[in-house]
């Protein structure tokens, strides 16, 4: 009994001692730092990095010139619409005017029907501007 | 400063008054009023004989232009406020006293008409949803005044677009705003002179038998009639001046009161509260409804 329990703590220990020795051989400790620097994959993605770095100043640059030109024109532009909003302005005035000449758009005069709500009225001592008469 | 432009239209001397600076807009305005006055005249006028009203009178049926439609319901409106003493029917009795043609045209004496002068008030049937008019058989009608009071009103709605405006069309005057503190200062002849009032936002309209009269087989006319009797009107009131909202109001009720006579209109002035002078045959002056 007690050689049994012992067989099996040795089989245990063994095991034990088998992975530990796989797990140190698999880091590869003696292998050097400097053959990893030395990949060409790693050089050709440093290389693709500061070629795309000056790609976006470049286009950092086009960005900004044509935001510049984007703002003259704008300006412009809003200069213009604001001249075309007085021109329209002014047509619709005369236009306004034009059409009160010729026409029946004048509202109508509010004829009540009722003389309670009538205005008052006071006498004043300046001249008048004009005289009324008989109708 | 007050612009002015004065022509002549329905029989009378029109004046606009326009407080505003000269410009194209105020110009392009008061030439607008002018125009409505001759348009509404060219509309309105029983002297015309292609005016709608003629047509309308001629035929007795008429489909009518809004205008014609807006003034001929006022018109019926108004004879059943003042009981009849405002009617547009009395064209016939306006022919029979000798006032046929314009006022500069009636000679000052002369023989009258063939008709015969009776009661006014005949059958007028508007039906504004289809925009027809018809008269009675034998009913014809005159919109001299209140057609005048239209006017008034329509041109000086279209002024009020400029600023404070004031027209006058003789009898009628209708004011808008005011160009200063006292307000368009408007002078009403009394039997003692000239009174001012103030006027602001209001119409006013003098009615009388002291203008427009003339003389038909050796007696006295005047073109005010009495509805009633369809003759002209007798009154101890010689000449009515009201201020009312609108001039097609104050035209109304300014003839109403000179029909009914002194104490029962200045018994109906105060009972409105209807500013009016009154002046009476013997040149007595009464002011009534609040002119204070």
């Amino acid at each position: 009994m007690t050689n049994h329990v012992l067989r099996l703590y040795a089989l245990a220990a063994a095991l034990l001692v088998f992975f530990l020795t796989w797990a140190a051989i698999a880091a590869r400790p003696w292998a050097s730092h400097s053959s990893a620097k030395a990949d060409p994959r790693w050089a050709a993605l440093a290389s693709r990095e500061h070629r795309l770095q000056h790609e976006a100043i470049a286009v950092r640059r086009v960005v900004d010139r044509r935001w510049r030109v984007y703002r003259v024109r704008l300006g412009a532009r809003r200069r213009a619409i604001s001249a075309a909003v007085r021109r329209h302005q002014q047509a619709l005035a005369a236009a306004r005017a034009a059409a009160v000449a010729v026409s029946a758009t004048a509202p109508a005069p509010s004829y009540s029907g009722s003389t309670a709500a009538a205005p008052s009225v006071r006498v004043v001592t300046l001249p008048p501007l004009t005289i009324t008469r008989t109708s | 400063m007050i612009l002015r432009r004065s022509f002549r239209a329905m029989g009378t001397d029109v004046q606009l008054f326009l407080a505003t600076e000269p410009d194209p807009l105020s110009n392009a305005l008061l030439d607008g009023a002018e125009r409505e006055f001759e348009r509404l005249e060219a509309l309105l006028s029983r002297f015309r004989p292609d005016s709608e009203l003629s047509s309308l009178n001629e035929n007795g049926r008429i489909h009518a232009s809004p205008d014609l439609l807006e003034v001929v319901e006022l018109a019926l409106d108004a004879r059943t406020r003042t009981s009849g003493r405002f009617d547009p029917t009395v064209y016939d009795a306006l022919v029979a006293a000798g006032y046929d043609r314009t006022f500069e045209e009636v000679t000052q004496d002369g023989r009258s008409a063939a008709l015969p002068a009776g009661p006014c008030g005949g059958t007028v049937t508007l039906d504004r949803s289809a925009g027809m008019i018809e008269l009675e058989p034998g009913v014809h009608l005159d919109l001299g005044g209140i057609g005048k009071g239209y006017a008034v009103d329509r041109a000086a709605a279209i002024l009020a677009e400029a600023g404070p405006a004031l027209v006058d069309a003789g009898g009628d005057i209708a004011a808008i705003g005011r160009p200063d503190a006292l307000g368009w200062r408007v002078g009403v002849e009394t039997g003692e002179g000239t009174i001012t009032l103030g006027l602001e936002d209001c119409a006013l309209a003098t009615s009388g038998r002291d203008r427009r009269r003339w003389r038909r087989d050796g007696e006295e006319r005047h073109h005010v009639i009495d509805p009633v009797t369809g003759r002209p009107a007798e009154t101890d009131l010689l000449r009515v001046t009201v201020v009312c909202e609108t001039a097609v109001e104050a035209e109304v009720l300014a003839k109403a009161l000179l029909i009914a006579g002194e104490q029962a209109a200045t018994a109906e002035a105060e009972a409105l509260g209807v500013a009016s002078v009154l002046v009476t045959d013997d040149g007595r002056t009464t002011l009534a409804g609040g002119i204070v």
